[in-house]
């Protein structure tokens, strides 16, 4: 169980305390196992918390159906038997399309069948009660708990009271049939898919896979084979031992469930997108450093490298492959939560608030931070009434309330919004000249943001190194003109030093390029220790790849040695 | 129990304390307007209306005078009960308008704000308006769903909404008459058509053909229900990097055409359907005779010259004997001509007067932050600005009532981004009441809470009854009827 992939479920959703969200929830087919699952999913936001959450709430279920099966066997040895279902959720709940309600809603299913089998007299108007109870709270998992509970009881009156035509037991079994009839044919659920099966707590029309159902029928059969079985004459520990044995063995098909489910999620952006959230830039290099060679994960990455004010100096500490590796362009910007991140970082706030709009919503609710985004760039627009209503939003969230209340002191108060240095700066930028975003490439949007802010530091660093990676080195000199060479600007970083003296050198034999020699450098910011080492770089390229191996992480090493 | 019998008591002496000019003994007269959301201020509301109530917003202990009633607001907002709603207008009705003052306890002094007034038409609305609630966003939305309200409550419910369809998008439902037994809207992606809905008969339609740019768009009836005028598009938008119109949806092609509910077949006229004009958002007039729609010369290459984009208003002669068009094309009103464009005619059921909106350039004006309501009259052609209607910001969509004395409209005017419905009266000269907003139990709460726009809002003169069961079964297991091009 991959603790990210949990921590992402918080991402996915906001809890808001108020009338309106909580009983929208709860209106619906399954609507107390949604509540439940999001009021749990919402301290989802530390990692070893969720899975510590997660792996309690696995614990409470497996000993509910222990206690469940007690009832009609006290038996010590069968508990082992009674971890299985526990163990397939557990594997299901890999699959983050498999929303958390699936869960939760079992658990309202086993609180079910414990106080029904507490129940000793009425037991078929109870069974019945309950089903439809538990229908219209924790949705079509009511399923296991009609079978569970009437298929024992109506073998046990069949063989206690053999004179009786009716097993009356099995009424909670046409309950549940008839819930499911009225929710279809009131179109409170869009198919017999999910009145009937976990396709209620499956993404929105996705497939649901065959495995999901193995959490509910080891339940089913553990509870209904307790009821039926005949008590096996114990022989002490060999009947513990093969129980053990058993759940060792059907251990191996839901570790490997759960790892073919883990392949297919997208695990690397559920850790970058952790770190990212909680702004832990140092915890997210380390998580990216590993593979850096991945567009996204390299993206990623130096986005962080940006927040740390690191990009330029620490770039060529990873294998960067092009200008992709600090921006991946993608026509689909429809839901793209990594998109708003990094166009965010760039500066080019107008193009992140236009994915981030696009991914305020998930399936389960709305995406905090793309509320969160989308609330900033309206404080930077000055759109305040739209900002309070976002603010207003996450002031509802105990998790974010902090947060939306720091930044409603700038409601209306356009001298803090421009004092500060994160709205400040993005109100600045969105007085760029005005053009269409995304159409051409990220460039052509950040010139106009550095023509009106030259001083937004991340964005001057993300057009520089852009232009480096993609070697476009007669760009980079125009690029060097136009922005570094006042004396307010910034010390032109060292890979840009190393781009210009190579290239002044190269210049003389380069045609259509106007040569140009180590003074422009010279008076551009390239210190004289940077042409010393490009004169040891040279004597090392003749000497061979051996020699140059200390030249990793300069910028003549990538432009000679990496294929973009 | 103590705080609850102190604030008893205070309430009976604040009672008590009111002289006959219904503000308590002492207050102050200041000359400011009450700061009250909705503003409902001197607007003039049906007498059918759900009660229309509303939140102070400034600070204090406010209470509200309300014609010879006193009401207390409850965590600031003033709420009227049925009964007082209903006593409410009676003394409306009889006067014409009530006067609401509302006083406010500053530093220990009550201070009355300018009285207003609340005018009460005898003329009634339609009870029901249906809209489509869907964030106002650019391209993506995970909910929305075509619902129905009642204007004589707060009462709402869905017609249909698309988590029953796989999250897809529908739109651009339209009654014919406000009938709500007669319908049409489409959903698009994942079980896609264009469903018509007459008398709980539902049908799904694919409307693309082989002769036409798009499947079928915007849609208007034409009134013997046996035609319905759709407009084909082919839509994009882009998002501004910085300017007030966040979004702009523009189209690279468009025409208009006319299809036949019974024969399922669709014409157009050589006139409605050009390459060198872009064609949309078509109406009849109410006799049917008419089409009216809205037209720009084609430019490109778009996006690049989506300015230059100016619709103007036209119209052709229909004959619903045969669905054979007119051979001219009569200009109503040349935008272009003021360096202006049109978008959504709606005329008025008697045929007098017609409402559009009128922006810049382009024709999806609910991202034009000038875009307002203008009204011709057809008797004569003269043209207006609906002043007491517009804002600074959007006005856009537009319906009117089945008898003509009320509009519906679209407004950004509160926030900028999410629309809300305004209504206001229109009289026998075509003068529009100050509009109100949606009355809802709590609008302050409401309206900021609310995640999504009010879309495309339209009259309908009873409840749509539909079964959302028979919708869903027909959008996710017809394959449809495919229509044909005549």
């Amino acid at each position: 169980m991959n603790p990210f992939a949990l921590a992402y479920r918080e991402r996915q959703q906001l809890f808001i305390f108020d009338r309106t969200y909580i009983l929208g929830t709860f209106l619906k087919v399954g609507g107390l196992a949604t509540l439940l699952s999001r009021f749990i999913v919402q301290f989802f936001w530390n990692p070893t918390v969720a899975l510590v959450l997660t792996l309690l709430s696995l614990a409470l279920s497996a000993y509910m159906t222990w206690a469940i099966v007690r009832k009609s066997r006290n038996d010590w040895s069968v508990f082992s038997l009674c971890v299985i279902p526990s163990l397939f959720i557990g594997a299901s709940l890999s699959d983050n399309s498999l929303h958390f309600d699936y869960f939760t809603a079992i658990l309202l299913v086993q609180a079910g069948l414990l106080i029904y089998k507490g129940i000793k007299s009425h037991r078929t108007l109870w069974g019945v009660l309950l089903t439809i109870i538990l229908y219209f709270t924790a949705g079509s998992a009511a399923v296991i708990f009609a079978i569970s509970a009437a298929v024992p009881d109506s073998w046990r009156h069949s063989r206690l009271d053999r004179e009786s035509h009716f097993p009356w037991t099995l009424l909670s079994i046409v309950a549940v049939a008839l819930c499911g009839i009225v929710s279809y044919a009131l179109a409170l659920v869009p198919t017999w898919s999910e009145a009937f099966t976990p396709a209620l707590y499956y993404d929105l029309d996705a497939s649901l896979p065959v495995m999901h159902w193995a959490g509910w029928v080891t339940l089913s059969l553990v509870v209904i084979c307790a009821g039926l079985a005949k008590p096996v004459p114990s022989k002490g520990w060999i009947t513990v031992v093969s129980r053990i044995a058993l759940l060792g063995v059907l251990f191996v098909p839901a570790s490997k469930f759960s790892k073919k489910i883990e392949e297919k999620q997208p695990s690397l952006a559920y850790v970058f997108e952790h770190y990212a959230a909680n702004e832990d830039w140092d915890g997210l290099v380390k998580s990216c450093g590993k593979a850096p060679w991945l567009p996204r994960t390299a993206n990623y990455l130096n986005m962080a490298l940006a927040w740390k004010g690191e990009l330029s100096e620490r770039l060529l500490e990873y294998d960067q492959r092009g200008p992709q590796s600090l921006v991946m362009t993608t026509k689909d910007r429809a839901v793209d939560v990594a998109q708003a991140h990094l166009m965010f970082t760039m500066g080019n706030v107008a193009a992140a608030q236009d994915v981030a709009f696009n991914s305020l919503s998930s399936l389960q609710g709305f995406c905090p931070d793309m509320v969160k985004l989308n609330a900033q760039v309206e404080l930077m627009r000055g759109s305040y009434e739209v900002a309070d209503k976002y603010l207003s939003l996450l002031e509802k969230a105990p998790r974010y309330r902090k947060w939306a209340r720091k930044y409603r002191g700038f409601i209306f108060n356009d001298d803090a919004v421009e004092a500060d240095p994160l709205l400040g700066n993005g109100r600045r930028n969105l007085a760029a000249e005005n053009s269409f975003i995304m159409y051409t490439d990220p460039m052509s949007e950040l010139f106009p943001i550095l023509d009106v802010n030259p001083k937004d530091e991340r964005a001057l660093e993300y057009g520089l190194c852009y232009l480096l990676l993609a070697k476009d080195l007669n760009s980079v000199k125009r690029f060097i003109t136009d922005y570094y060479s006042s004396p307010e600007s910034p010390e032109l970083p060292r890979i840009a030093q190393e781009a210009m003296v190579f290239y002044s050198e190269y210049s003389r034999n380069m045609e259509g390029i106007e040569p140009f020699g180590l003074d422009w450098c010279y008076e551009h910011g390239v210190k004289p220790e940077t042409v010393k080492r490009f004169e040891e770089y040279q004597r090392a390229a003749v000497a061979g790849p051996v020699s140059l191996k200390k030249f990793r992480g300069t910028y003549w090493y990538y432009l000679v040695h990496t294929e973009i | 129990m103590k705080r609850i019998l102190t604030t008893a008591i205070s309430f009976a002496a604040l009672a008590l304390s009111f002289s006959c000019s219904g503000v308590p003994e002492g207050a102050s007269q200041i000359a400011e307007e009450a700061p009250i959301f909705p503003d409902y201020k001197e607007v003039t509301v049906p007498e059918n209306i759900a009660p229309l109530n509303f939140s102070y917003l400034g600070e204090g202990k406010a209470v509200l005078l309300a014609g010879d009633n006193v009401i207390k607001s409850c965590h600031g907002v003033f709420k009227f009960g049925g009964r007082k709603w209903r006593k409410l207008i009676s003394e409306g009705k009889e006067s014409g308008k009530v006067q609401f003052s509302l006083s406010v306890k500053k530093d220990g002094k009550w201070l009355s704000y300018k009285p207003f007034n609340i005018y009460f038409s005898q003329d009634k609305i339609d009870p029901w308006l249906s809209y489509r609630l869907i964030p106002p966003g650019y391209q993506g939305w995970q909910e929305m769903g075509i619902y129905q309200r009642n204007l004589e409550s707060y009462s709402e419910e869905a017609i249909l909404t698309n988590d029953l369809t796989g999250g897809n998008c529908m739109n651009c439902h339209t009654f014919l008459k406000g009938d709500p037994s007669k319908m049409v809207f489409h959903a698009r992606s994942a079980f896609g058509g264009t469903i018509v809905v007459d008398e709980g008969e539902i049908e799904k339609l694919n409307t693309k053909t082989d002769s036409t740019i798009s499947a079928l768009v915007y849609p208007y009836w034409h009134p013997s229900g046996d035609y319905v005028a759709f407009s084909v598009n082919k839509t994009f938008q882009a998002f501004h990097n910085h300017d007030p119109n966040r979004i702009e949806v523009y189209d690279e092609a468009s025409d208009v055409v006319v299809y036949n509910v019974n024969t399922k077949e669709i014409a157009w006229s050589p006139l409605t359907r050009t390459e060198d004009r872009f064609e949309t958002f078509p109406t009849f007039s109410p006799d049917g005779k008419w089409l009216y729609f809205c037209s720009a010369e084609a430019v490109s290459p778009m996006p690049d010259k989506y300015r230059k984009a100016r619709y103007g208003l036209y119209r052709i002669a229909f004959n619903a004997e045969d669905m054979s068009f007119g051979d001219t094309l009569e200009c109503v009103y040349d935008a272009p001509a003021d360096s202006a464009s049109v978008s959504f005619p709606r005329i008025s059921p008697d045929g007098r007067f017609l409402c559009f909106t009128r922006h810049g350039y382009g024709n999806f004006s609910i991202w034009h932050k000038d875009a307002d309501l203008w009204l011709v009259d057809l008797t004569d052609g003269s043209l207006k600005p609906m002043e007491k209607v517009n804002s600074d910001d959007v006005e856009s969509f537009h319906t009117w009532s089945s008898d003509g004395k009320w509009l519906v409209f679209s407004s950004r005017r509160d926030d900028g981004l999410y629309t809300k419905p305004y209504f206001t009266h229109i009289d026998a000269d075509g003068n529009a009441g100050k509009p109100f907003l949606l009355p809802q139990k709590n609008p302050l709460a409401y309206y900021k809470r609310l995640m999504q726009s009010y879309n495309l809002p339209a009259f309908t003169t009873g409840k749509v009854k539909i079964s959302r069961r028979k919708l869903v079964d027909v959008l996710r297991k017809s394959p449809g009827t495919d229509v044909q091009a005549r």
